[in-house]
């Protein structure tokens, strides 16, 4: 390569940013120069090449997708404390089935506690006594319960109804006002229009007499004057 | 090479990764599937060989996995993407330098042997490329230039990136940015009259 200028024109060739003066300049000096003309024909072809690549397959692999669903599987659901007391009602439930089932009594007397399963014959009769007694207590307090209830519906139905009666009566004595003072706007009209209307009669009935007594001057004129 | 897609207005790739991080694993897979092939190809280049373009990619992707979070959108998710797999790319080059040069030997003559291996990818045999059998060819040529004009040809022939850019990523000025281009040039041309390379 003896041309001086090659390494910086061959640079300036594959630069981005070549003005289009300096373009200019190189193609005019490449026409010329045949060292430089061929040391461009083979950077070129070095470049082609390169060009010739194509894209391999990507072999096949995770992709990282087992570590992202591991690191966004949800957590396990924390039961809150009052969630897990929901079983302690069924728990109840069961309780009182086995003691009513295995009639489990427990009696406490001073030297402690006591826990007997299952009854004799006898107390079975008192037991049922003492059941029916529960239940007319019961009954005698759901009577009072609903007469009280019922006793309370009545008081608010009353009140209701003397609330929506003031409310009416309130509502019927405004609008009798409203209407006893249209009324009288209208009878007062009446009155003007009557008042005009006499007048006008009055008027008219001047005019009438003024027309006649000019009409007996006349005449008694022209009797005159024959 | 692959494009963002515009559907209706709104970036693919950023949909994808707004789904991502609300913990679609699908939508991770698909981001990934777009993007796998040029991280892959370009790992292939610059490393010469399948096995450690494959570690390439998946440390890129595990990298890109754990700062996704961080991707503000206000460049392309190609061109981040992008920039983390050229700095992988130097790190991984890097540690093999390292790791070579903790056990320097050197030859007779007193060159630094294994500074030369370190340099030069494992390159695989033109087999390995099935039907493509031009890319063992510029694999071949591309092992032998140094990493740095290998970095260039690169971001300049590989993703058409302007020297500008070169010399932002690389950390370069602009004219030492064209001259290692034109170096490698003028040292392809030599390999390829050498070897008498037939494309």
């Amino acid at each position: 390569m003896s041309c001086s200028k090659t390494p910086h024109l061959m640079k300036e060739y594959f630069s981005d940013d070549l003005a289009p003066m300096a373009g200019e300049e190189l193609e005019k000096h490449l026409a010329q120069c045949v060292d430089c003309n061929t040391e461009l024909e083979a950077l070129l072809m070095s470049q082609s090449n390169l060009k010739q690549w194509r894209d391999q397959q990507v072999p096949h692999w995770d992709r990282n997708v087992e570590l992202f669903k591991r690191e966004h599987r949800p957590p396990p659901q924390q039961i809150a404390f009052w969630n897990r007391l929901q079983w302690l009602p069924i728990a109840a439930s069961f309780a009182m089935l086995a003691i009513m089932i295995f009639n489990v009594s427990i009696a406490s007397n001073e030297s402690g506690f006591s826990i007997s399963f299952g009854r004799d014959g006898e107390s079975i009769e008192s037991m049922l006594e003492i059941f029916d007694q529960l239940q007319q207590t019961q009954r005698s307090e759901m009577a009072d319960l609903v007469a009280r209830v019922e006793a309370r519906l009545d008081s608010n139905n009353l009140q209701l109804l003397q609330a929506v009666v003031n409310q009416t009566q309130l509502a019927t004595a405004e609008n009798m006002d409203r209407v006893y003072a249209y009324f009288e706007q209208q009878r007062l009209i009446d009155l003007q229009d009557m008042r005009l209307g006499y007048q006008q009669l009055v008027d008219s009935d001047y005019e009438t007499i003024r027309s006649l007594e000019q009409l007996a001057q006349f005449v008694s004129y022209e009797s005159e004057v024959r | 090479m692959q494009n963002d897609d515009y559907t209706g207005g709104i970036n693919e790739d950023e949909a994808l990764i707004a789904s991502a991080l609300n913990g679609s694993a699908y939508a991770w897979e698909k981001l990934v599937k777009r993007h796998e092939s040029k991280i892959y190809n370009h790992g292939l280049r610059l490393t010469g060989n399948a096995t450690d373009a494959m570690d390439l990619m998946q440390e890129v992707f595990l990298g890109v996995y754990r700062n996704l979070h961080r991707f503000r959108g206000d460049a392309k998710f190609s061109s981040w993407l992008f920039r983390i797999a050229h700095n992988k790319a130097v790190d991984m080059n890097r540690r093999k330098r390292l790791a070579a040069t903790s056990m320097r030997v050197t030859d007779d003559e007193g060159s630094d042997v294994f500074d030369a291996i370190a340099s030069a990818p494992k390159y695989e045999p033109d087999a390995s490329f099935g039907e493509h059998q031009q890319n063992g060819q510029v694999l071949k040529m591309l092992s032998q230039l140094p990493m740095e004009q290998r970095l260039i040809v690169e971001l300049k022939v590989y993703q058409s990136q302007t020297f500008e850019e070169i010399a932002v990523m690389q950390g370069l000025s602009v004219n030492t940015a064209k001259t290692r281009f034109y170096t490698a040039l003028k040292k392809l041309k030599v390999i390829s009259e050498k070897n008498h390379v037939l494309f």
